[in-house]
């Protein structure tokens, strides 16, 4: 792992550590609904707390929306070029798509971020919290890695298919 | 008034949901630029002069809490120059002299600053301080954090 990268996911693991202390709550506004109060539209201040915004640089950054009953993770992956967005966009939803097979993901990310997972006290409660904490930051070291593999073999494959066919106009 | 059964009748009860701005406490007073220049000359003076030490006990006192945003992001400017100026290793000794209070001040000045884009360009200095501040005294300064309405 990269120098850099190290205080990154310490940062995100602390965080997310002090943020996961979850509780059941039902709605205050409408009765014997129980729903992710982060995710509500119209809010009840007190039942957010304070944001966390961490960030690499400009491009790398995890913001972190905690509230009474869940926390929203919201990742933003490195994106130096356009091949790279492409890349991001497709394989982020590659897996939105196939949503439920990772519980805490959730289908749209929020506006200026590449994938945002929900963790609600559904899931800290049926599942290890460090475990959750632990494959957060598991996605976010192999997500690079998966980038950069696909770029090169995107790359590799586009000059196998350049060459296979520019070799047909050679006499 | 076709849609009338749409209308959030809640929104026009004033008792019934609490707004960002009624969490924040109660200051007696507002504390205007003006007030914060000395401050602000003295961190500077600190900060060139070598003595960071001080420049960060001096940050973590008495942040402007009842100050209007525009007067806290001119204020976060100078504290952002004085954080990064302070050397690497400087860093966990500067950390460990702060008491609780002062941690979780400064735990509130570096998620400040990374969410603003002038502290993102410094994202490796702030992601430093945060390390050091993560390993002297655990979550407790995150979890004060949280829950707290007072922002910096």
């Amino acid at each position: 792992m990269s120098q850099s990268l190290r205080p990154y996911l310490t940062a995100v693991r602390h965080s997310l550590e002090a943020a996961l202390t979850l509780s059941n709550f039902s709605s205050q506004e409408v009765e014997r609904h129980n729903r992710p109060e982060i995710e509500v539209p119209i809010q009840s201040a007190e039942l957010l707390l304070q944001p966390m915004h961490i960030s690499r640089n400009e491009n790398e950054q995890v913001l972190i929306e905690p509230s009474v009953n869940s926390v929203r993770v919201n990742i933003m992956v490195k994106q130096a070029d356009e091949i790279e967005q492409i890349l991001v966009h497709k394989f982020t939803r590659f897996l939105e798509q196939r949503a439920e097979a990772f519980y805490i993901l959730r289908r749209t990310p929020i506006k200026g971020f590449s994938i945002s997972f929900l963790i609600t006290n559904k899931h800290t409660e049926s599942m290890k919290t460090g475990k959750l904490i632990d494959f957060i930051i598991e996605f976010m070291e192999e997500v690079d890695k998966e980038i950069s593999e696909m770029k090169l073999f995107l790359n590799a494959r586009a000059r196998f298919v350049a060459e296979a066919y520019l070799g047909e106009f050679v006499y | 008034m076709s849609d009338w059964r749409r209308i959030d009748i809640d929104a026009f009860d004033p008792d019934c949901r609490l707004t960002a701005n009624d969490l924040i406490p109660p200051y007696e007073r507002q504390v205007t630029l003006q007030e914060l220049q000395p401050k602000m000359e003295q961190l500077r003076t600190l900060s060139s002069g070598g003595d960071t030490r001080g420049a960060v006990q001096l940050i973590t006192q008495d942040p402007p809490y009842s100050a209007d945003d525009t007067t806290k992001n001119q204020y976060f400017q100078v504290v952002l120059e004085t954080l990064s100026q302070v050397r690497q290793a400087d860093i966990i000794n500067i950390v460990k002299e702060l008491n609780t209070e002062q941690q979780i001040v400064l735990v509130k000045y570096l998620y400040k600053g990374m969410s603003l884009p002038e502290g993102q360009k410094q994202g490796g200095i702030l992601l430093a301080w945060f390390e050091k501040l993560t390993q002297s005294s655990g979550v407790t300064p995150i979890v004060h954090y949280l829950s707290d309405r007072r922002t910096v």
